[in-house]
């Protein structure tokens, strides 16, 4: 299912999320890494989407980190300043990690659910967005965001 | 004495949430510290004692990334 999904359409967003993520000196692609690659899109009507809510792709970023932030804080972890933590030799291959794999299983299951003989941004964002748990859901919290009210926005562009 | 570990987070979603941002920030200090140490003359070896891991293990992990910045050169 992967492997169709890759094959299908949206290898350049696939590919623009491993960048997200050894941009971010992370060493895995998570499902933030697959929205950052959707937002950064700003001309789309995805990109067009989140920029409504705040989240264009410095606002998505930025969400991101008070995310860390407050959950770092929670066990008495303070970090404000995350610019020295940035690698300057980014790993090279990062792997996609469960909750990006999770949400490109989802797309491929929302097309397949909806008979549609194809797979689009927005229906990369629903994926995405269907999750009620992890980082891109509270990331979406800390930035005051309705996730589901964004969800059927999203819906929304799928017809 | 002043109590400065905090409680634990009630709820088991921000204590996990804090356990995957401790992960990922622990990666990117190791991330950076590493490529630090490398530029500032430390061995593999130095470097993965101070890690406690094995110098093949940290040479795996980085030297990959480090020989395309520029950062590690052919110390052992």
């Amino acid at each position: 299912m992967f492997e169709r999904f890759v094959k299908d359409v949206r290898r350049a967003v696939v590919r623009a999320a491993e960048q997200e993520a050894q941009e971010l000196g992370s060493v895995t692609v998570e499902a933030e890494h697959l929205l950052l690659a959707l937002a950064a899109d700003e001309d789309s009507a995805v990109g067009r989407l989140l920029a409504g809510s705040g989240l264009d792709h410095d606002g998505l970023y930025a969400a991101l980190e008070r995310e860390t932030e407050r959950s770092l804080a929670a066990v008495g972890v303070a970090l404000t300043d995350f610019t020295p933590l940035r690698p300057t030799a980014p790993r090279r291959q990062p792997r996609f990690a469960a909750s990006s794999k999770s949400a490109l299983h989802r797309t491929v299951q929302i097309a397949a659910s909806r008979k549609d003989g194809y797979i689009t941004p927005p229906h990369l964002l629903v994926g995405i967005l269907r999750a009620d748990i992890g980082t891109v859901s509270r990331a979406l919290a800390a930035a005051e965001i309705d996730r589901v009210e964004l969800l059927t926005q999203a819906e929304g562009l799928l017809g | 004495m002043t109590e400065t570990i905090p409680d634990f987070p009630t709820d088991p979603g921000d204590g996990l949430a804090a356990a995957v941002a401790l992960r990922r920030l622990a990666d990117r200090v190791e991330d950076a510290e590493v490529e630090r140490a490398l530029r500032a003359g430390w061995t593999w070896s130095q470097v993965a004692d101070a890690l406690g891991v094995t110098r093949q293990a940290v040479h795996k992990k980085h030297a990959k990334r480090l020989a395309a910045g520029g950062a590690a050169q052919g110390r052992r």
